[in-house]
């Protein structure tokens, strides 16, 4: 039914339907249950019956999986106190049953209505990770739709061990405008898509080596993304701490000073930047020879 | 935000449907969730319940609902509707998706 449409188009529950084994998907705190946010209700703003995220168990390739979905549609897909506590029980499942855990992440962060607790429920989810990785239980999060991961959801996903883009994914800390209203428009123009994409978009973060796979825009890419990464976990370390700072200092050497994305994807190794632009998923990784 | 709940008469629900409850839509701007579900108190009724940040529009809900229960065997059901300014065809689409899901099931 949903095979057609692509990934960044679908809503979460089509993108859930179109990645997981057919009839695989059992949903944990189903929508009767109907957990919303007080928060919201207080001030009269609408509620969903499943505050923006939907988790539950399923299948990839036969394999279990837990599974989240953020509906960004909703509130930018914002973690409210519900939400969160979501998200946190789904990870601290997945350390307790060793079984992998996807999240399928459409979000500008914490929800600002509910600032607090849901700052709170992104440290315990953060937590609920590392739980996850102590125990090497494969955590992946799939960044393919333009609200991206920003904010305290950017960073999550960064905890996990592996990250999963298309063109469309954007990743980072500060959304554009946030940037543009601190830094001003001459440093940083949130209208100008191209730069955007550029900084935050994920063929820079494949480049970067922020992203561990670019794949195509629909669900079956998506879904042979996540299946190579199911049986890995890389383990936290003092060791892999140490070895992911120094790419960080060497990158910012390397880049720090230059204003001009595409100096990053030279500097990365893309020789011809405009066949670059217009390729996607693996043609574009073919195309640059990553982090040399 | 409004609030309202009413009872519209409709024809009883098949006894057999492919789930117990059917999600459609999503709470967006311009776009509201349906929730429909099995289980309603009397079996010739639809028991209706609609919260909407957009105060004012109640006849034009009932009225929506209402033809609804009219022309669907929904007898038996709980809808429960979050709302976030959806004009009044869109609620009609979803009522009915939601009803298509919940007899044959989403695929």
């Amino acid at each position: 039914m949903t095979g057609a449409i692509l990934f960044h188009e679908q809503t979460a529950r089509q993108r859930i339907a179109s990645l997981v084994d057919l009839h695989s998907f059992a949903e944990l705190l189903p929508p009767p249950e109907r957990l919303t946010s007080p928060y919201l209700a207080q001030l009269g703003i609408p509620v969903s019956f499943d505050d923006g995220v939907v988790i539950g168990r399923a299948r990839i390739g036969g394999k279990k999986i837990y599974l989240a979905a953020q509906v960004g549609q909703f509130v930018g897909g914002a973690v409210g106190e519900i939400h969160g506590a979501k998200l946190t029980g789904l990870f601290k499942a997945a350390a307790r049953d060793k079984v992998p855990c996807v999240l399928i992440v459409e979000s500008g962060g914490v929800r600002l209505h509910e600032g607090s607790s849901g700052e709170i429920a992104i440290a315990e989810t953060m937590r609920a990770i590392f739980e996850c990785r102590a125990l090497k239980v494969p955590t992946i999060a799939v960044i393919a739709t333009d609200i991206g991961a920003y904010g305290g959801i950017g960073i999550l996903s960064t905890c996990c061990d592996f990250r999963v883009m298309t063109e469309h994914g954007r990743l980072g800390i500060s959304g554009p405008i946030v940037i543009e209203k601190w830094m001003g428009k001459k440093a940083y123009d949130s209208a100008n898509r191209a730069l955007v994409w550029k900084t935050s978009g994920g063929k820079t973060k494949y480049l970067l080596g922020d992203a561990d796979a670019l794949v195509h825009d629909t669900a079956d890419a998506v879904r042979d993304g996540i299946s190579k990464f199911l049986g890995k976990s890389s383990a936290v370390s003092l060791a892999s701490i140490k070895a992911r700072q120094k790419e960080l200092e060497k990158r910012l050497k390397k880049f720090g000073a230059t204003s001009e994305p595409d100096a990053v994807w030279k500097g990365m190794g893309v020789r011809d930047i405009e066949a670059a632009s217009l390729a996607s998923g693996p043609e574009f990784a073919a195309l640059a020879k990553r982090g040399k | 935000m409004e609030k309202f709940a009413k009872a519209f008469p409709s024809k009883p629900l098949p006894s057999k449907t492919a789930k117990p409850w059917a999600l459609a839509g999503v709470v967006g701007s311009g776009n509201l969730e349906v929730l429909l579900e099995r289980g309603g108190k009397p079996s010739n009724a639809m028991e209706c319940h609609v919260e909407t940040s957009i105060p004012g529009y109640k006849a034009a809900w009932l009225a929506a609902l209402s033809d609804f229960a009219h022309h669907y065997a929904a007898g038996g059901t709980k809808v429960t509707i979050n709302d976030q300014g959806a004009p009044p065809v869109l609620v009609t689409l979803r009522l009915r998706q939601a009803y298509d899901h919940l007899i044959k099931g989403d695929k």
